[in-house]
Order: structure tokens, then sequence, then C-alpha cells
């Protein structure tokens, strides 16, 4: 057992391969969610790989810059994704509340105001 | 030979657990119980952090992502909570849509992950501190630094809290003529 899982350890195409799977299932629920809260959490979903994969580029593939110094490029750029991340469910948030006052629902299929 | 396996294990374990909670993040009809597995994938994806030797980032995620934005989300279904409580089935095209987006992104990226430039690779030792190596990152004016993005970070969370607060607040009511006459 113990053989078998340390001759199969993750490579980075398994990590990869995990990250973008999450990423297609975001990208399947952000395109079939009907509730607008349910469109922003598959966002959720989107940017949480994305910011996984700035770790993993860092730490395989560009650990050292040119003069051979450490670099940290990918987790100083995941914490600021997941700031704009924060950012953006508060304004995603203002906007259903003022939208449900408005029109009683966050159905994205039935906001259709533009097309009027 | 057990230090290095169970690396692994926890791996695929935490692979499985965030894959079958992010489904039933998009297709569960409940929304509330979706926003509680949403939490579960990025706690899971705390622990990848963690394999990855980013304590300080695995950190973050659960303060700022568990702790703040799932918060968040939770406030925003319960304030529009809508007669139909449950979330109906997405239309046979939508799914169609959907699926074939999410699968044709997936094909498109395996493709270029078996590239041979990602085939290989090992992971590196990270410096000692990081936590420091970040904060110097994120304050250092020079070629490589972070000191504008993180400014205008600040900004960035400074508009969307003044930007929050305008647009969910209630319309002001228009004020009484007397009351300016005092």
């Amino acid at each position: 057992m113990a053989d078998f899982l340390t001759a199969h350890a993750p490579t980075l195409t398994h990590w990869l391969v995990l990250t973008s799977a999450l990423f297609a299932i975001g990208l399947y629920g952000m395109l079939t969610r009907r509730n607008a809260v349910g469109v922003l959490m598959s966002l959720e979903l989107c940017l949480n790989a994305a910011a996984v994969n700035f770790v993993l580029f860092n730490r395989y593939l560009a650990p050292t810059a040119q003069g051979g110094a450490e670099r940290l490029d990918g987790a100083v750029m995941t914490i600021f994704v997941i700031a704009v991340a924060a950012a953006e469910v508060v304004v995603g948030m203002a906007i259903f509340v003022a939208m449900y006052a408005e029109r009683r629902t966050v159905d994205v299929t039935r906001l259709d105001a533009l097309k009027d | 030979m057990l230090a290095s396996a169970i690396p692994t294990l926890v791996f695929y374990l935490l692979a499985a657990i965030s894959l079958t909670l992010a489904w039933s993040v998009v297709t569960g009809r409940r929304i509330l119980r979706a926003a509680v597995s949403l939490m579960g994938v990025l706690a899971a994806s705390a622990g990848l952090y963690l394999l990855l030797d980013s304590p300080f980032l695995a950190g973050v995620q659960v303060l700022v992502y568990v702790g703040g934005i799932v918060v968040l989300l939770v406030f925003a279904v319960m304030l529009t909570r809508t007669t139909e409580l449950l979330e109906d089935h997405p239309t046979r095209a939508r799914q169609i849509v959907g699926g074939a987006v999410a699968t044709g992104f997936f094909l498109l990226s395996y493709n270029m992950m078996t590239a041979d430039a990602f085939v290989g690779r090992t992971l590196s030792p990270l410096p000692k501190n990081d936590v420091a190596a970040i904060g110097r990152a994120l304050l250092d004016t020079g070629e490589n630094g972070y000191a504008l993005p993180f400014e205008v970070v600040s900004l960035l969370l400074l508009a969307a809290m003044i930007g929050g607060i305008v647009i969910a607040r209630k319309p002001a009511v228009a004020a009484k003529p007397e009351a300016f006459h005092g």
C-alpha cells in the first residue's frame, strides 16, 4: 500500500488535472445556474481553482529568478486573487439585494430589462 | 517510506472531496446547501495549499474565503430568498451548452498540460521564511516588487465597500419641505 502510494505521488500534471476539473465544474455551474447567487458561487469555484494554479506554477515551474533568488510571485498573485474575489462578492451581493428589492427575483433567466 | 506515502494519500483524498463537493455546488437544488458545499471545497483548497508548503496561504484562504466570502454568500442567499426556494433543474439546452463548454475547456487545457514543459517537474524548496518574503515582495517598490498593485488592491477594496453600501441601501426618502425651514 505504502509502496504503491509512493510510486504514484502526484506530479504537476495530476495537480493541473485537478484544478482544471474544478474550473470546468465552475464553468458548467455559471452556464446552468438560474439563481444569481448560484452563478456567483460557481464563479468562486473558478477563481479558487485559478488561485491554486498560481501557487502550483510558482512551485513547479518558476521557483527562482534569473539571478538564483527565490521568487514568490505565485503566492503574491494568489493573495491578490483572494482580495479581488472578496471585493467582487461584496459588489455582487449588493447588486442582488438591490435587484431583489426592485424585482422580487434573482433568476438570471428573467432579468431581461435590457432587451425591452 | 510512509512519510512520502501520506502526502499522496492526502492529495487524492482532498481531490476526491473537492470534486464531489464542487459538483454538488453547481447541481444542488438547495442553494443554501450549495453554499455549505462551497465552504467544503474552499477548505479542501486550504488543505491543498498546505500540501504545497504554503501554510500562510492556507490561513488566508480559511480567513478570507471560508470565513468571509462564504458568509457573505449565505447572507446574499438569505436576503434574496424568493418564494421558489428550490432551484429548478436547468433546461436541457442549458445543460448541453454548459456541458459542452466545460468539457471543451477541460479537453483543451488537458491537451496543453501534457506538454513536455510540464512533465517530470518536481517540487522546489521554498525560502525558509516565506511569510516574510511575501511581505517584502508586497512592499517592494523595485523592479520585481508589488507595491503599486498592493496599493491598487487597497483602493479596489475601498471602492467595493463604498459601492456595496451605495447600491444596496434603500433609495433616500424625499425630505419634507418644512424640514428645511426648521
